[in-house]
């Protein structure tokens, strides 16, 4: 099939998008095409802004457009919590949940030896130089639990506790509106494990 | 648990071959290269989704078809009609569940159960430890999703802590030891796991060894199964315990850059009266340990899983004597559904016992069913 140079490399760019196969990226390419003059520099303008606009959080690496972010610096916080994330999209997701009220802290990935990914690699020292204020009271683990991010999570806990922090993480068990019957052996087992009181 | 009928399109030597199977044991006759174990073959790919030789999806399409279609139906399950399909062209094979593909083979494991005795088995009693690990794991993860996780798990910390291990080694990085302990700790955690779960299996195995064997060979020679994962020690372990013995070895691993201590190395000892098998077994003895095994894996499974898994026995009369062969035959009329193969039937025309029983002779591909 010949097709234009230009159409080629933009479905290529959409190509690249995670989620996103050849099919796809053909349909948002047209779609795109098709938008009238307006409507499509109203798209350029949005993406150009993500770049120009957008940085990470000095302090805590998530996404933000001012110099700190909007829960750094927000006075409302509880400034005696620090929540480890993996990444950005995971403070959106707890964010939504409204029950957390301290700070979050991205680091930015998980040790993994295999690729090449070691404690440097991750935002550690930054999370170092914030505990050094007396403020902070208790690290909340909330990378997400297979092998890699526990052993992150491990290795954190290890680093942390000779400094006197308390260190926790998320608990895990059944999902709320989950049924018991098909939930996993092993979460079934970590939630009888972890099990809490009525009240 | 049965299945009913089985037909094979394109499927390797068979064009369109039909079979209505009794559920008892149906012996599948013929000589080399007809079509026998292709049989089989199919009926394990409708039981887990794969197959059990070696051939890429497209080799196992008839040189005169354009795709291979298995189709399959079972009786007494939830899902009725199994059928796998594969054409050149799409990436892979597709497994249909009543109709609907199913794109993960993990939600088909446990549903069909099925037990498989092929002259490959030697590797069990014969090879080397490897074979006789993955044995158990089988068996193991069938039995338990959480195993099946520890196991997963396991492999994992594996591969990244001998990758760390290397680079600690190779560009000398000291600062990386202080990771390596949080990985040490990941996998005593696991391993402990994977240990205590596989002591308390050979435990429990090695009585269904015995029977099995019994049955087989009643004549008074005593099989043994046994598991040391660290020898001197108890089977069942502590973390801390596994973790002193890992430390022990520290510096040969920095050293070797490799994993050398826990369940990935682990053996399981099978002996017929107090003589290691591997070493001193006559070819008998091997032969009834391996078929002792599958019967044992049948009655294992049946016993946890509640259903009755098919039994596929490839050629396992071409090794024994009239009398096990006898025993054996014996012993299958306890059992549900079973498929054999043999090469020639006249030496054992007594092990049909059963007016239930059913017999094809398989031919270049074709299978009639006598009488």
């Amino acid at each position: 099939m010949i097709i234009s140079q230009t159409l080629q490399s933009a479905i290529d760019e959409f190509n690249k998008f995670p989620g996103i196969g050849r099919k796809t990226a053909q349909r948002l390419t047209l779609y795109l095409l098709r938008r009238n003059t307006d409507d499509f520099e109203q798209f350029v303008a949005v993406v150009r802004a993500l770049k120009e606009k957008i940085h990470e959080c000095p302090i805590c690496f998530n996404f933000t457009e001012h110099d700190v972010c909007e829960i750094c610096s927000s006075p409302k916080r509880e400034r005696g919590q620090i929540c480890i994330v993996e990444d950005a999209s995971d403070i959106m997701a707890i964010e939504k949940s409204n029950e957390y009220r301290g700070l979050y802290h991205v680091i930015g990935g998980v040790l993994s030896p295999l690729s090449g990914v070691h404690p440097e690699d991750l935002k550690i020292k930054e999370l170092l130089v914030r505990l050094r204020d007396d403020e902070v009271k208790e690290i909340i683990m909330a990378v997400n639990p297979d092998t890699e991010g526990e052993a992150t999570s491990l290795y954190l806990y290890k680093m942390l506790k000779p400094m006197g922090i308390k260190v926790s993480r998320l608990a895990r068990g059944i999902p709320i509106g989950g049924d018991l019957e098909y939930s996993d052996e092993a979460t079934i087992g970590r939630a009888v494990i972890d099990r809490s009181a009525i009240e | 648990m049965a299945l009913e009928h089985v037909e094979l399109n394109n499927f390797k030597i068979h064009r369109k071959t039909e079979f209505d199977f009794s559920d008892r044991l149906n012996f599948l006759v013929g000589g080399n290269g007809q079509g026998k174990t292709t049989v089989l073959e199919a009926i394990y790919f409708l039981c887990t989704t794969k197959g059990f030789r070696n051939s890429s999806d497209s080799e196992c399409i008839n040189f005169d078809g354009n795709n291979f279609e298995i189709s399959g139906k079972f009786r007494d399950t939830i899902s009725n009609d199994v059928r796998v399909y594969f054409a050149p062209g799409e990436s892979r094979r597709t497994y249909f569940l009543d109709g609907k593909p199913v794109y993960r083979p993990s939600s088909i494991i446990g549903k069909f159960p099925v037990v498989l005795l092929t002259p490959e088995d030697h590797e069990l009693t014969q090879g080397g430890p490897g074979g006789r690990r993955k044995f158990v794991d089988a068996i193991l993860s069938q039995a338990s999703e959480y195993y099946l996780g520890c196991l997963l798990d396991y492999g994992k910390v594996l591969k990244h802590r001998s990758s760390l291990l290397s680079q600690i080694k190779v560009h000398s990085r000291q600062e990386y030891l202080s990771q390596l302990e949080v990985w040490d700790e990941k996998l005593v955690k696991s391993g402990t796991v994977l240990i205590n779960k596989r002591g308390e299996f050979i435990e429990e195995f090695a009585e269904y060894i015995t029977t099995a064997y019994r049955r087989i060979f009643p004549d008074g020679e005593i099989p043994f199964i046994g598991y040391e994962p660290f020898p001197g020690a108890a089977s069942s372990i502590n973390e801390s315990f596994f973790m002193e013995k890992l430390l022990q070895r520290r510096n040969e691993e920095l050293r070797r850059e490799s994993n050398l201590t826990g369940p990935h190395r682990d053996d399981f000892i099978f002996s017929v009266d107090n003589k290691n098998l591997k070493s001193f077994g006559s070819q008998g003895q091997h032969k009834t340990f391996q078929v002792a095994l599958r019967f044992a894996q049948y009655y294992y499974l049946k016993n946890v899983t509640g259903k009755k898994p098919l039994f596929l026995l490839d050629d396992i009369y071409s090794e024994l004597d009239k009398k096990r062969a006898f025993n054996i035959s014996g012993y299958l009329n306890d059992i549900g559904q079973s498929f054999l193969t043999m090469t020639d039937f006249s030496n054992y025309e007594q092990v049909v016992n059963q007016s239930s029983d059913k017999v094809f002779y398989v031919k270049e591909g074709q299978a009639q069913r006598e009488n």
